[in-house]
């Protein structure tokens, strides 16, 4: 068994173990599965530690044949596309426990699906074998389902139900996307690379529909406009640590899919970059409107990731490898920020029972820790020079220059638009008139001080010393970016 | 013996940083510490003064290589800067000259400022300007020479407005300020062009290579540099400056406008003497300025009823003569001339309080009767000719007329199509402004005034919002999710009444009787 195998199965076994712990426990279930989940994310940092960043192929290989007659197999692996997903997902798992501290009720189920959701997205991101991808794909949406719809707001249902009918519509046209190449692959086998190289003997028309279904699919994750209509319920209704890991790794689930396929299908890519370009751009300002309109926070956030994750279909749409990079960072960059800004706003939130913006005034006098954390990462939402959101910004941008020159305008706007409603938000938290029924709000606490301060300096830390987050992936997208450019 | 130059600046400079920290850390305050502050100024100023004096010593010794280099300070691309000091010649003289100067007025003012408001900070002004001037005089390229430049007018501003609480000081501190600010804009734009022409900012280079230069590279060069040296020794028509210019206090003034600043002008045509000689329109501009100034400081003189304004039209009127012979091509005369107008100034300015007292019972001599009966001249004098006034008329008026334009233009176009800069989302800082908005906007729709920008942009921002948010709420929110959701309801309450329907009995007989029949 390999380190991969271990970093993938932790949580599983994690979760095991407290399927077998008594229900009143509630404080150790809290503590087995903090515990599995900080060895889960000792585990990916060890394996970054380990990875060589000058080698583009795949490392840490894990190959079992499963299914010998249907090709089906248990392939592991790792390169610089999923190693800094891996590490985001493994910490933001661990922040959005530090974050549910408070959460009180039916601690044991909670805390299973959170391990097992973690299970499902490391299995995503780990996975080579496009038919174990699938599997652990629809895995993530059972935890999920389960935690909204128990845990969640007041229209936990129909955010709940929302959310897996969208996404369970998506999968099909992907399954049907995969069916299509499958039958082209010589021995029945389902690996990621003998697939790739199996895509290239389709017939263009059939790469085209196949492209589009993945578009359809791995689009409702991202989401794409117009394909995000179960994002804001499902973000609004859902508890705040669900939130961070929704935001902060899920949506990046549909991205990490999305250049998958870009490599896969490199002549389709082409032929359809044009509407990938409109989605992203439109996304962009579409979200960003959407979110200078909401009065409540975290639907504000919600239609901010809308328009965030935009940046990162235009930076693969760019289809370079400065693009293809802008992708990646906007990834990291938005998992953190995100995460960071759902952290934020759920604390926030449970201790005044209400995000309308315009409730609030003032709060840098009660909370003054707070406010510099939440000011940092509206700062970083905006991408200003400094921190991580900059970086991924301006290689999206300089990718997006190189292929598409001036239509790059739109993209300005739509970061000004991000600026307008971030610097409001600053300035409707923090400052005005002081109020009463303001003024006896507890500032963060240590558990919270440590998840919020862990996001908000890695925000800051890549803001200001960015290489080697960009060299950890470098080799790796220098190939894609080779393959996606040239069709070969 | 070289080294020894870069400490002449730095003494004076380190002892502004130790009185200025001191007095902004609040450790350096009120009467107590006074002997503080001015043991460290007078110290550091006479330290320099003394390694000055060394380094002239060590001139007339010729034991000096000419130029001290200290290292690069700044380089892009083919430009490169140099800190470098003279320390031979004409420079190292007026250094002397000058800190020995700076060195008497400092331990003048110890007496005289004595239990002044604002003491520490005086002399802290004084030890940076004594600093500024060393630089001024000492720097080897036009650079450093420039920065001097800018301290000096930076503390002529901050001395004049010492009684900052008075307006027309500061309103004066003002005047002189914007005036000087016309010669620095010519220096700056005489560094550029040395460095596009002459290829170097240092002084020695750009002599060396003012014989290349073509007569009209050389004359623009000159007339830039002439035009800060004119405003920093008022000339015409800079001149009114300098009678604002004696509001501080009187050391102040005399360090200032009688004996050192006053001369940097004078210094700076004489260090650029091989370029400047070169080109006769510069020669003639010269001439013409230096003498129409004393001719104007002659007469003005002759009206002044007071010690320091007489002071300031003798000193415009003397600077006016050190034009004329630079203009003539007398560099050597002017030179003395400026260093014996120096030492004469510094006396005569400093006396000036107790002049009174020692000319009493002495009358002043009338002027000549031929003088004396032309009227207009009279009036033309008591009005010092309005050279003001037309200034005013020629420049001050019109900027501020195009400022009311912009400003208009701004507020009325720019800002209704663009938004107003000021809190857009119009936030209430004070509870007086929010009480004043409940009071006042009742008819406020939180909803509705929420999403709005200012201006037609901001209007049109909020439009294409609300046709968004109309899009998304009923198209995929509703649209997709209620409706689709709606419809599979009903499709399924459908499927169930067709169930229904075909289970009952007298349907299914139905049924399996067609089957029968189809069969056979």
């Amino acid at each position: 068994m390999g380190i991969l195998s271990a970093l993938l199965w932790t949580p599983a076994v994690g979760a095991l173990i407290i399927i077998f712990t008594p229900n009143h426990h509630t404080q150790l279930i809290r503590w087995i599965a903090n515990i599995v989940t900080t060895l889960s994310f000792l585990i990916s940092c060890f394996v970054i530690a380990a990875y060589d960043q000058g080698n583009a192929a795949l490392q840490f290989s894990e190959y079992f044949t499963l299914n010998p007659k249907l090709g089906g197999a248990y392939a592991l692996g790792l390169d610089g596309l999923s190693a800094p997903l891996i590490v985001l997902a493994t910490l933001l798992t661990s922040v959005a426990l530090l974050a549910s501290f408070s959460q009180t009720k039916e601690i044991k189920g909670y805390h299973i699906c959170i391990l097992m959701l973690e299970f499902g997205m490391l299995g995503v991101f780990l996975s080579q074998d496009w038919r174990f991808f699938y599997i652990f794909w629809e895995l993530t949406l059972i935890p999920l389902f389960i935690l909204i719809d128990r845990w969640g707001g007041k229209r936990r249902h129909a955010a709940s139900l929302n959310f897996v009918l969208y996404t369970m519509g998506g999968s099909v046209f992907m399954l049907l996307s995969l069916i299509a190449i499958y039958q082209y692959v010589p021995g029945h086998d389902s690996l990621m690379t003998k697939m790739s190289l199996a895509a290239r003997h389709m017939p263009q028309h059939l790469q085209v529909l196949a492209f589009l279904g993945f578009l359809v699919g791995f689009g409702v994750k991202m989401p794409i406009f117009p394909l995000h209509g179960w994002l804001p319920l499902a973000h609004v209704e859902a508890p705040s640590p669900i939130s961070i890991l929704l935001s902060g790794i899920l949506l990046k689930m549909g991205a990490y899919g999305l250049i998958r396929t870009v490599t896969m299908l490199p002549e389709a890519a082409h032929v359809l970059q044009s509407l990938l370009v409109f989605l992203a751009l439109f996304g962009m300002i579409y979200g960003g409107l959407l979110a200078w309109r909401q009065t409540d926070l975290k639907a504000m956030v919600a239609y901010s990731s809308v328009s965030h994750m935009g940046i990162v279909l235009l930076g693969i749409a760019a289809l370079n490898e400065t693009g293809l990079k802008g992708a990646v960072l906007q990834m990291v960059a938005h998992g953190l920020i995100a995460g960071a800004m759902f952290l934020l706003v759920g604390l926030l939130y449970e201790r005044t029972h209400t995000r309308n913006i315009q409730d609030y005034s003032s709060l840098v006098q009660v909370m003054p820790r707070f406010a510099v954390f939440m000011t940092l990462t509206l700062f970083a939402a905006m991408g200003l020079p400094g921190s991580v959101g900059f970086i991924a910004e301006l290689h999206t941008l300089i990718g997006g220059y190189q292929r598409w020159g001036w239509l790059m305008a739109l993209f300005s706007i739509s970061i000004l638009i991000s600026a307008a409603y971030a610097i409001r938000t600053i300035a409707l938290l923090f400052t005005g008139p002081v109020r009463p029924q303001l003024q006896h709000i507890q500032d963060l606490r240590p558990f919270e001080l440590i998840a919020a301060g862990i996001l908000v300096s890695g925000i800051l830390l890549f803001g200001l010393f960015p290489a080697p987050l960009i060299e950890l992936s470098t080799s790796t997208l220098a190939v894609l970016g080779h393959q996606e450019s040239t069709g070969l | 013996m070289d080294a020894l130059v870069i400490l002449i600046p730095l003494m004076p400079f380190l002892a502004a940083v130790m009185i200025g920290t001191g007095h902004l850390f609040g450790v350096i305050k009120g009467e107590t510490s006074e002997t503080f502050t001015s043991l460290t100024a007078s110290w550091a100023i006479s330290m320099s003064c003394l390694l000055a004096l060394a380094l002239l010593g060590a001139d007339f010794l010729q034991r000096n290589n000419g130029t001290f280099d200290v290292g690069l300070w700044l380089s892009s691309d083919t430009f490169e800067c140099a800190l470098n000091f003279v320390t031979t010649g004409f420079n190292v003289k007026l250094a002397a000259l000058f800190a020995v100067l700076l060195m008497i007025f400092m331990r003048f003012s110890i007496n005289y400022m004595h239990r002044e408001a604002g003491f520490h900070r005086f002399f802290f002004i004084l030890s940076l300007f004594s600093s500024a001037m060393l630089l001024l005089v000492l720097s080897g390229s036009v650079l450093g020479t420039f920065v001097g430049w800018e301290l000096a007018g930076l503390c002529s501003y901050l001395l004049i407005a010492y009684a900052y609480d008075r307006p027309v000081a500061v309103a004066n501190a003002t005047r002189v300020f914007v005036t000087n600010r016309i010669g620095d804009a010519g220096f700056i734009l005489g560094v550029g062009l040395s460095y596009a022409w002459a290829g170097s900012v240092n002084w020695a280079d750009l002599n060396a290579a003012a014989a290349d230069l073509s007569k009209g590279e050389a004359t623009a060069i000159g007339l830039c540099f002439t035009i800060a040296a004119m405003a920093k020794s008022a000339q015409l028509p800079f001149s009114p400056w300098l009678a604002r210019a004696m509001e501080g206090p009187t050391p102040s003034s005399a360090a200032f406008y009688g004996a050192v600043m006053i001369h940097a002008g004078v210094f700076l045509i004489i260090m650029l003497a091989p370029l400047i000689g070169q080109t006769p329109l510069v020669m003639g501009l010269l001439i013409f300025s230096g003498s129409t100034t004393s001719l104007y400081s002659y007469f003005i003189g002759l009206t002044q009823a007071d010690v320091k304004s007489s002071q300031v039209f003798a000193t415009s009127g003397q600077l006016g003569l050190m034009f004329l012979e630079c203009g003539l091509g007398f560099w050597e005369l002017a030179s003395w001339h400026l260093c014996a107008h120096a030492v004469v100034r510094c006396y005569l300015v400093l006396t000036a309080p107790s002049i009174m007292h020692n000319v009493k019972d002495v009358p002043i001599k009338p002027v000549s009767a031929m003088l004396a009966n032309k009227h207009w001249l009279f009036v033309a004098s008591i009005q010092r000719f309005w050279v003001e006034q037309i200034t005013d008329w020629a420049l001050v008026k019109p900027v501020r007329h195009l400022a009311r334009d912009l400003s208009y233009f701004d507020d009325s176009i720019v800002d209704r199509l663009m938004g107003a800069p000021a809190p857009a989302m119009s936030v209430a800082s004070s509870l007086a402004q929010l009480e004043g908005r409940t009071l006042g906007a009742s008819l406020e729709n939180g909803n509705n005034s929420f999403a709005t920008g200012t201006g037609l942009i901001g209007a049109f921002a909020g439009w294409i919002a609300g046709l968004v948010h109309w899009f998304e709420d009923r198209l995929v929110l509703q649209g997709i999710s209620k409706d689709a959701l709606y419809f599979g309801r009903e499709m399924g309450h459908l499927a169930n009444k067709f169930e229904v329907l075909v289970l009952r009995p007298r349907y299914l007989v139905l049924l399996v009787f067609i089957t029968l029949l189809v069969a056979f």
